[in-house]
């Protein structure tokens, strides 16, 4: 089994690393509503030219990109094939006894493969940049106001923390079960489905009684600590917004502008 | 919240581990055969289920809320800020997760966890084809051009996505029923303490 990337942090120091997390996060949602009010070339090629440039900023490895837009490819090709065969527009580029392929759905296809590859490269950037903790941090001042309504934000935030914190080591402990029942002879991969879901009830079972037997030990550390609830509760690292953090309205101002200027 | 007792810290660590098996799970997810493969298999629902049996379906509920948001926060979302494929998710996981529960704790046993998962996956089935069809396929479409309309939508809809959910429904049914009557009595005897 291959090894999966989820919270892939990847420490450093650059412009982005600085960046208030409460900052990135509104700013890679309302980018998210920008880039679909592209709908030309020259607003798409806007787009390419702002993320490629923040991925300079990142000084984080191509390659790494490269891999968090792996799982959406099949997606991405997907709706690329749609397009080609269904849109209809322009002129005929290639014909077929079976389909047709029009400029239309060129063009079409392209935007649509583009507009994923933006979306997902951004949202890399983003968990690239900064760590989940971070993330879950600034989740829970931004969600702040909810706690009006009585919805309990302080104890949402710190189960994903915790939950984010326990991924990696759940993880290990999925990969050294699963060694150890097929070196007792279990079968995962073959037979039928129901054959394959009987086989994964062992896998489960110790899966489930260990990350218990985890909670349990991190609920009694936590009591040990005094932790009662988020009311009254001090952070030990403070999130403070920078000139740097307001600079980003101004851009995201000035994409807005261009944006809204080039489409059609 | 002036009194915070320690078995309200405990729950909270519970739903929390339970969380990150759940979005672990998610991501280990499978084509099956036969099906479109954006139809994907994921057994992120057992761990829902087996918080919403030990504290009620509400826990059932945050599970599968807090499994979504840490999904769309790590890997983001096709149709953008609008996170549609994670929100059809939650609201399908929930439905399943409290009919199934609820039935249960109506009817004692091992019956009515069989009666509780299949009137759930009948429930989950239906009210979903219904979503799809109305809502689901038409955001897609507009959110991403994705041009599925008239016969190909009905035959991906009753074909595809139905079915689909109906056996996801059953195979959770199937690995949930025999995982909890093994782990419930070693859990219940851990949070109750």
């Amino acid at each position: 089994m291959s090894k999966i990337v989820i919270g892939q942090y990847i420490p450093g120091n650059s412009i982005l690393h600085q960046l208030d997390p409460r900052a990135k996060l509104l700013f890679v949602f309302f980018f998210f509503f920008l880039i679909f009010l592209a709908n030309n070339t020259a607003t798409y090629l806007v787009l390419y030219l702002f993320v490629i440039t923040i991925i300079l900023l990142s000084q984080i490895r191509l390659s790494l990109f490269l891999r968090s837009i792996k799982p959406v490819l099949f997606i991405i090709l997907f709706t690329v094939i749609l397009h080609l065969i269904l849109t209809k527009g322009g002129e005929a580029l290639f014909v077929t006894p079976l389909f047709t392929i029009y400029e239309e759905g060129v063009r079409q296809a392209i935007f649509i493969a583009s507009r994923f590859l933006i979306l997902v490269v951004m949202a890399s950037l983003l968990t690239f940049t900064t760590s989940s903790l971070d993330l879950t941090d600034a989740l829970e001042i931004l969600m702040g106001p909810l706690r009006k309504v009585r919805v309990p934000v302080h104890e949402l935030a710190l189960m994903m923390s915790i939950a984010l914190r326990f991924i990696p080591t759940l993880w290990e402990e999925t990969e050294k079960i699963m060694n150890a029942q097929l070196a007792r002879g279990a079968n995962l991969d073959s037979g039928n489905i129901f054959k394959r879901l009987v086989a994964y009830i062992p896998i489960f079972i110790p899966l489930f009684l260990s990350s218990f037997r985890r909670a349990e030990e991190l609920a009694m550390a936590m009591e040990a600590r005094a932790y009662r609830g988020g009311v009254g509760r001090t952070k030990y690292r403070m999130l403070q917004y920078t000139y740097k953090d307001y600079f980003l309205i101004v851009i995201f101002l000035i994409l807005v502008l261009v944006i809204g200027w080039l489409r059609v | 919240m002036v009194s915070y007792s320690s078995s309200q810290t405990r729950k909270l660590v519970l739903l929390s581990v339970l969380t990150a098996i759940a979005l672990l799970m998610q991501y280990l997810n499978f084509p099956l055969p036969l099906f479109p493969s954006f139809l994907k298999i994921d057994f992120s629902e057992i761990p829902a289920l087996i918080g919403a049996f030990l504290f009620g379906p509400i826990s059932g509920v945050v599970i599968e809320l807090l499994k979504n948001v840490l999904h769309f926060l790590l890997s983001g979302s096709e149709t953008g800020a609008i996170p549609l494929g994670q929100i059809a998710n939650f609201i399908a996981g929930s439905l399943f997760v409290v009919t199934s529960v609820w039935i249960s704790r109506k009817i004692n046993g091992i019956k009515g966890m069989i009666i509780g998962t299949a009137i759930a996956t009948i429930l989950m089935t239906v009210l979903l084809t219904i979503a799809n069809y109305y809502v689901i396929f038409p955001l897609y479409s507009y959110l991403i051009n994705w041009t599925v309309t008239g016969e190909a939508k009905d035959a991906l809809i009753f074909y595809g996505v139905a079915p689909f959910n109906l056996l996801k429904g059953v195979l959770l049914g199937l690995l949930f029923i025999p995982l909890y009557q093994k782990l419930f009595p070693i859990l219940s005897m851990q949070v109750k303490r």
